[in-house]
């Protein structure tokens, strides 16, 4: 063969629009999905975060000359005594304080709804045609409605099905175990499958793929250790009780957007308009407190954890954050960018596989030579 | 079905150790990298990989041999490599394009190390990746002396 006429491998240019468009329905697809079975989703999530949090202390024992099988098993079973000691410590404070809470739940609701009428009253003394619409006590009125059926039209399904998805949450363990025993070899025997010819690119997509996923959870958790500075000490310096605690918690609602922000939100409004009754302008602040941090995150810390991982367009990750919760709900507000973002990883590898003529060229002529030697002593 | 569920640790440390780059693991470190690498049969004539190709990964040889070549002229050898030894071994340190072809020139079994794994030990296992960049640094050293060897006899010719 002459240096004129050997063939170079073709240059990768990205995917293109038939791969985007591919990879956009493949991500409705997966939602659509994985929304019907939430029950398996969910443990096998945690599970995939455990494996994540474990996977260095396996490590850390391999090297010290345990076998992989032990290590994960040991790793495993720390973890879940750790899990249970806390659970039962949680379990005797809660026990303690259930009537409190109870009674808190109570008072910060009538709180809300203090503030709400409030603010409603004053809007009406400002704007006659609203008071003439009468939307103070139509607010009221189904507030009230809504108050007094609460606890059986929210509380009690709440309860069941925390009480149904819990065996579900105990599979992450058992799940994140076997992910850290035979990931590895799990991973050997789909690599085993590849051709020859499309070996490499295949462990760069995987490699990829893992990546993203470990990525995408990493950016999540700094996000939220940022969520619950930035709150915290907004709320600590307007002077609310508690402020770091709300600050946290208002940051883990935030793993579902949007919705999860504005809960978070609420939440904080509650306790202003009830710890400070007379301040009405505490709650006001907390609104705008939120309002800033949620700007902070779009454009700051959201671009610098998650968005920097998975390396979406801004626009594209806004745009199918809607699409996600117009298919899949809640569920599929917090599962639509880590899914998309797997998604390109995989299409953008598979458009350059199918599209390589010279890998295909070489898969081919592999091929031809298997079927030569299989054929040798045939005549 | 579900084969990879089978228990494949054995005496295959030892084989391990023979290997060039390898050499002066421990047990518990070979262990590590067993788990690293993926097992490759080629027929003679095969490609390994293409010259200007992104390189992912690098090969050790466990049997057969590898000829190191321009892109399609299996004439213009520049190596041949054989069992213990290594090559692409620059995927390790980036994923550049390859600098030649690598094609069986008898049946092989390679070991695959793949540079992303090893870049995650080079973070998790600094006195395991030490041990490797030692031997690989002696392996470069060694190529970069018998380069500039080769270039002064031909100069002198």
């Amino acid at each position: 063969m002459s240096a004129a006429a050997a063939p170079q491998p073709a240059l990768s240019t990205g995917p293109g629009p038939i791969a985007w468009a591919g990879i956009f329905a493949a991500t409705c697809l997966l939602l659509v999905a994985l929304n019907h079975i939430l029950w398996l989703v969910i443990p096998a999530l945690l599970a995939l975060i455990l494996t994540y949090a474990l996977d260095p202390p396996v490590r850390r024992l391999m090297y010290a000359g345990v076998g992989r099988e032990g290590a994960a098993a040991l790793a495993t079973s720390a973890f879940l005594v750790v899990l249970m000691v806390l659970t039962l410590i949680l379990i005797a404070w809660a026990g303690a304080r259930a009537e409190d809470w109870q009674a808190g739940v109570e008072r910060y609701l009538r709180g809300g709804a203090v503030l709400l009428e409030r603010t409603l009253a004053a809007l009406e003394e400002r704007w006659p045609g609203l008071a003439r619409a009468g939307l103070a006590a139509g607010v009221t009125t189904w507030i009230n409605e809504y108050a007094n059926t609460f606890v059986e039209r929210q509380v009690q399904p709440l309860a069941v099905s925390i009480l149904a998805w819990l065996p579900a949450a105990l599979l992450g363990p058992f799940f994140a175990f076997f992910f850290l025993r035979d990931g590895r070899r799990f991973h050997g025997f789909l690599v085993r499958a590849v051709p020859n010819a499309y070996f490499e690119k295949t462990l760069d997509l995987l490699h990829e793929m893992h990546s993203t996923g470990r990525s995408y959870f990493t950016g999540l958790m700094q996000l939220t250790v940022l969520d619950t500075l930035a709150l915290g000490l907004g709320l600590w310096l307007l002077g609310l009780p508690g402020a770091w605690l709300l600050g946290l918690i208002a940051a883990v609602l935030a793993w579902v957007p949007y919705v999860g922000s504005i809960a978070g939100c609420f939440l904080v409004v509650l306790v202003a308009a009830t710890d400070f009754p007379d301040t009405p302008t505490m709650a006001y602040w907390s609104i705008i407190l939120f309002i800033l941090v949620r700007l902070l995150d779009d454009f700051v810390f959201l671009p610098a954890t998650v968005g920097k991982h998975l390396n979406l367009h801004p626009l594209v990750s806004v745009l199918m954050l809607f699409v996600g919760g117009a298919v899949a709900g809640v569920p599929g507000l917090a599962l639509v960018l880590p899914l998309l973002g797997v998604a390109t990883v995989v299409g953008t590898a598979l458009s350059e596989i199918i599209t390589d003529r010279r890998l295909r060229a070489r898969h081919v002529y592999a091929q031809r030579l298997r079927a030569d030697q299989a054929a040798a002593d045939l005549g | 079905m579900l084969g990879f569920l089978r228990r494949t640790e054995g005496g295959q440390l030892e084989d391990l150790r023979a290997l060039e780059l390898f050499a002066d693991l421990s047990v518990g470190e070979l262990k590590i990298v067993q788990g690293l690498l993926h097992d490759r049969q080629y027929l003679a004539g095969e490609v390994v990989f293409d010259e200007g190709e992104q390189g992912y990964a690098l090969y050790i040889v466990r049997t057969g041999r590898v000829l190191i070549c321009r892109q399609g002229r299996p004439e213009s050898a520049i190596a041949q490599v054989g069992p213990g030894n290594f090559f692409g071994e620059l995927a390790l340190l980036d994923s550049a394009p390859r600098t030649a072809q690598a094609r069986a020139l008898e049946p092989c079994q390679l070991a695959v190390f793949f540079g992303s794994d090893f870049l995650a030990l080079l973070e998790t296992e600094a006195k395991l990746s030490n041990k490797i960049l030692l031997r690989f640094a002696r392996h470069l050293g060694a190529r970069l002396r018998s380069t500039v060897a080769g270039q002064s006899a031909e100069q002198h010719l």
